[in-house]
Parts: C-alpha cells; sequence; structure tokens
C-alpha cells in the first residue's frame, strides 16, 4: 500500500500534481521544545548520541515515506516523531523509539491511505491528466554544479563515478566489469562506492545550487 | 533461499509499489535491521532511476515509476541529478567506453607530469642509468652463459678424451697381460735379448784389465758402448773389433757420440753371431773433419758364450 498524498491531489490517470497552496495537514499536537527534550532522553543518557540516533531516526523515516511514494516525505517523519514525543510526554514507556517511530509511520500511511479513498472521485469528474512536472531549477545551472563537484573528486573517484554510470545496458556491463578489474573489487563493493559517492555528488550539487540561490534541485 | 536476482527484482517491486503491505513491511524492516541491504536497496532505487532517464524501463513500469517517483521534491531531485550524471558522463565519453587499465606506462607519464622539473631530470637521469646497467647486465649475462657453454663443451670433450684414453689404456694393459703370459710360456724369457758391453776410459784401454761380454744363448746382438774422454771431441769416429789374433771381425765408420749421464760415448752393436768365445780388440779412432783418423784408444774384452 502506497503513501497517499496529503498536499496534492492523486488523478486516476497515474499523474500527480503536487498542490503546495494545497490542503495542509495540521497536527493537533506540535512538539515542544520539552517534548523534544523528552525524545531525546528517552533515546539516551547522552544528549550528543541522542541526537545522533533523533537524526537516524528521522532519515530512516523520511526514506520509508519516500519509497512508500508520499509527496511530502519530510513532513511526515516530522509527524511520526512528534506523534511519538506526544506520547513519551503522556507518560508511555517506549522501549524502542526506533520501532515505534516506525509503527507510526506505517499507521499514518493507513490513515492517509482511507483519507484518500474517500477524496476519491469519479473519472468523469477528474481532470486531465498531466505531464510531469518540469525540472526544478535551471538545468545549466545544474550542470555547472555537478561538473564542479566532480573535479573536486580524485581523479581515480571520478573515473569511477563516469564510468560506472556511461553507456547504455552492455556497455554498461563491460564498463563495470572494467572497474571491477581496475579497482580490484567485487560486483556488490563497486555498486556501493558508486552509490556513497552519487550521494555525495548530489548533496554537493544541491548544496551548491543553494549557495548560488538557484535552488531547488 | 532467495538469490540476489531474486532479492533485487522483490527491491524493484517495493520500489514501484506492487507489493502488499505485508511484503512491503518485510523489506523496510529488513533495511533498517541491516545495513547492507539498506545499501543494496538504496542502489536498486539509483539504478531504477537511472533506467528511467535512459528509457530503459518498459512502459508499466515507466508508469509505475512516475506514480511513485515523480511526486515528491526530493525524489524528482533525484531523477534530475540521475539525468545530468548520465549527460555528464556520455559527453566524457572519450576513445573507448571500456575503461581498460591504464597501462603502467600512462600512469607514470600522468604522474611524472605533475612533478617539479630537477624531479623530472632526476627521474629521468635514473631510468637512463637503470636501463644502461640493465643493458650492460644483459650484455654480461649473454657472454657468461657463451662461456659456460663452450666450458661445458670442453668439459664433455674432456671427458670423451679421457674415455678414449682409459679404453686405450684398457687396451695395451689387456695386450701387456697378454704378452707377459706369452713371455711366462717361454723358457728363456729370463735372458736378456740384447748383451750390453759398457767400456770405459782408462783401465779398459789397458790389456792389464779384462772385460767380458756375456752373451746368452738367445741374445741377438751385443751393445757395445764407450766412454769418451772430455778431450775425445771429433765429428765423427770410427770403430775396429778384431780378434787378439788380429782377425778383423767388424769395422764401424760415420759414428757420432752422444751425450749421456756417464758422460759422451759412442755405442754401435754386433750380431752376436759374428762374436766367437774369444778375447778381442777394439780399436776407436776419431775422424776430423779433415777426413784424417786418429786413434783414440784400444779396448780389450772377452766374449763368454754360456
Amino acid at each position: 500500500m502506497g503513501c497517499p498524498v496529503l498536499l496534492g491531489r492523486f488523478y486516476p490517470a497515474g499523474r500527480v500534481v503536487v498542490d503546495p497552496a494545497g490542503e495542509t495537514r495540521r497536527s493537533k499536537w506540535s512538539l515542544t521544545q520539552q517534548g523534544f527534550d523528552g525524545l531525546l532522553t528517552a533515546l539516551g543518557p547522552d544528549r550528543g548520541t541522542a541526537a545522533d540516533r533523533y537524526l537516524d531516526i528521522r532519515r530512516n523515516l523520511v526514506r520509508l515515506f519516500e519509497w512508500r511514494g508520499c509527496p511530502t516525505p519530510d513532513e511526515y517523519a516530522d509527524e511520526a516523531i512528534n506523534r511519538c514525543a506526544r506520547k513519551l510526554a503522556e507518560g508511555e514507556q517506549i522501549r524502542d523509539v526506533a520501532t515505534y517511530c516506525i509503527g507510526i509511520a506505517r499507521m499514518l500511511v493507513l490513515e492517509m491511505s482511507r483519507e484518500l479513498a474517500k477524496e476519491a472521485r469519479p473519472l468523469d469528474k477528474a481532470p486531465e491528466p498531466q505531464t510531469p512536472p518540469e525540472p526544478v531549477g535551471d538545468p545549466e545551472f545544474r550542470m555547472e554544479c555537478l561538473q564542479r563537484c566532480l573535479d573536486q573528486l580524485s581523479a581515480e573517484n571520478r573515473k569511477l563515478i563516469l564510468h560506472y554510470y556511461q553507456g547504455d545496458k552492455e556497455e554498461k556491463i563491460k564498463n563495470r566489469k572494467g572497474l571491477m578489474q581496475i579497482f580490484g573489487v567485487p560486483p556488490s563493493t563497486l555498486r556501493m562506492r558508486a552509490l556513497r559517492l552519487r550521494e555525495g555528488l548530489h548533496l554537493c550539487a544541491l548544496n551548491c545550487l543553494q549557495r548560488q540561490g538557484r535552488t531547488s534541485m | 533461499m532467495r538469490s540476489e536476482r531474486d532479492d533485487e527484482k522483490l527491491m524493484v517491486q517495493y520500489l514501484l509499489g506492487n507489493l502488499s503491505e505485508e511484503e512491503q513491511v518485510r523489506i523496510e524492516d529488513r533495511a533498517f535491521s541491516d545495513s547492507n541491504y539498506m545499501g543494496a536497496l538504496e542502489a536498486a532505487e539509483a539504478d531504477l532511476i537511472d533506467a528511467y532517464v535512459r528509457n530503459e524501463l518498459p512502459q508499466p513500469e515507466r508508469r509505475g515509476f512516475e506514480r511513485r517517483f515523480l511526486i515528491s521534491p526530493q525524489r524528482r531531485s533525484k531523477v534530475e541529478f540521475a539525468r545530468d550524471l548520465a549527460r555528464i558522463a556520455e559527453a566524457s565519453k572519450t576513445a573507448g567506453a571500456v575503461p581498460a587499465r591504464p597501462s603502467v606506462w600512462l600512469s607514470l607519464i600522468t604522474m611524472a607530469r605533475a612533478w617539479n622539473p630537477a624531479l623530472q631530470f632526476a627521474v629521468v637521469l635514473i631510468a637512463v642509468i637503470s636501463v644502461a646497467g640493465a643493458s650492460w647486465l644483459m650484455v654480461q649475462n649473454r657472454a657468461m652463459r657463451s662461456r659456460v657453454a663452450s666450458l661445458e663443451t670442453e668439459r664433455r670433450d674432456l671427458e670423451t678424451r679421457e674415455e678414449a684414453l682409459r679404453r686405450q689404456l684398457g687396451d695395451e694393459q689387456n695386450r701387456a697381460g697378454s704378452l707377459a703370459a706369452e713371455l711366462q710360456r717361454r723358457p728363456s724369457v729370463g735372458a736378456p735379448p740384447v748383451a750390453s758391453l759398457v767400456l770405459l776410459p782408462g783401465l779398459s784401454r789397458a790389456e792389464t784389465s779384462r772385460t767380458q761380454l756375456v752373451v746368452n744363448s738367445s741374445a741377438q746382438l751385443a751393445h757395445i758402448e764407450i766412454v769418451l774422454e772430455a778431450r775425445d771431441d771429433y765429428p765423427r769416429y770410427t770403430s775396429e773389433l778384431r780378434t787378439r789374433s788380429g782377425e778383423e771381425i767388424l769395422i764401424r765408420s760415420n759414428l757420432t757420440r752422444r751425450r749421456t749421464a756417464a758422460g759422451y760415448v759412442v755405442s754401435f752393436d754386433v750380431p752376436t753371431s759374428a762374436l766367437g768365445a774369444a778375447e778381442y780388440e777394439l780399436a776407436l779412432k776419431g775422424v776430423g773433419s779433415d777426413g784424417r783418423p786418429q786413434d783414440l784408444g784400444y779396448y780389450y774384452f772377452s766374449v763368454q758364450k754360456p
């Protein structure tokens, strides 16, 4: 079951258009400093370590909502954390905050699916399908930022990332075999190395665009 | 047990939203508890996005992808990034798509370009010395091999010669053995075949001293050797043998002296058949370069035939 659209509308043709000015979900309970402190205390006695755990949990929640196809994974993740903090503030004993938050996230997905079902409209009342949203940000600046980030990589890493994603199916397989030979690593290691480089590059490019005020990528 | 390929397919189906709630939960739980699985899921997502931007997804999956991935800014950002990365990767294609293992020389040259000139010079110098050294070693090695080969051939020749000599020695020993056996068979083995007589200067020249020559029946020749005094230096010598009664037995001319441990000697052989058991006189004459003979001495001896 996928995550329903909270801030947009779902069209039967399968196209989704985010509506920034659409209905906003209002939480009945908002996270206070006291509630956040309580959450951190539940995550561990050391505040620094607890903060790291909090960030891990939030990252996983964002991933989960993203995987479930939610249009605003960050907001859903925050909502799940807020609900957990609320329970803690109400004196509920939670053994494993991370697992509890994941449970809340899945409940949120179910809740919103039910709301989606209520909002379902007959096909004849649905608007015409829309094309996917246009790319965000100026492509020229995006490419420039990406190139700059690539230039910051070591020659070896630059070679790896460019060759790893170069070519069509067969060529790509050939390239990756060549890379495995060059770096002397198995396919799984090469794949993870390429993935981490890709994530780093993506983050670098986003930061570059933000610095130039050309958000958002 | 599920293979990696099956896992990969399942992940793709999960990412496209094609699994049941139960299956989705199972995948998510595994991803949150196993960092490797989480990494694999993220990698599968990246590959799916790449396949989309390269138009490699079949139509149904493409639609599923758009429903799932194009609704959140985060994921749209990922899609745009993948598109940009693919574009730059394609643009960076140079000579060949396959990143062949860089040659050692190419890597060295690339590295050397970054060095300062002094270091470059030093490295070039070291390289030249190394090449020269290697060449010298190769030449030396070759010469050494050739020498070793020649010594080996020489050794084989010596072995062959040694073997031949051994065979020859064996043959000689066999022959000596058979000769010895033959001599043993003969009864007269103990007697020498040649009778010898040495005539010394001084006493033998006088009638008062008689020297005896014993001639065995097996002796065919009598070898007479006359030791000369230092003053008896002539290019040629003549020896005349006669009985005491004056009967001439043998004259030998054109004799020459030769050096031995005892001094200079003149020697000649006389058939034993010519010698009877009697007393003899031997006259030795030196023949000068003018051809004139000069008496050097008279020797007396008797012959005994047992």
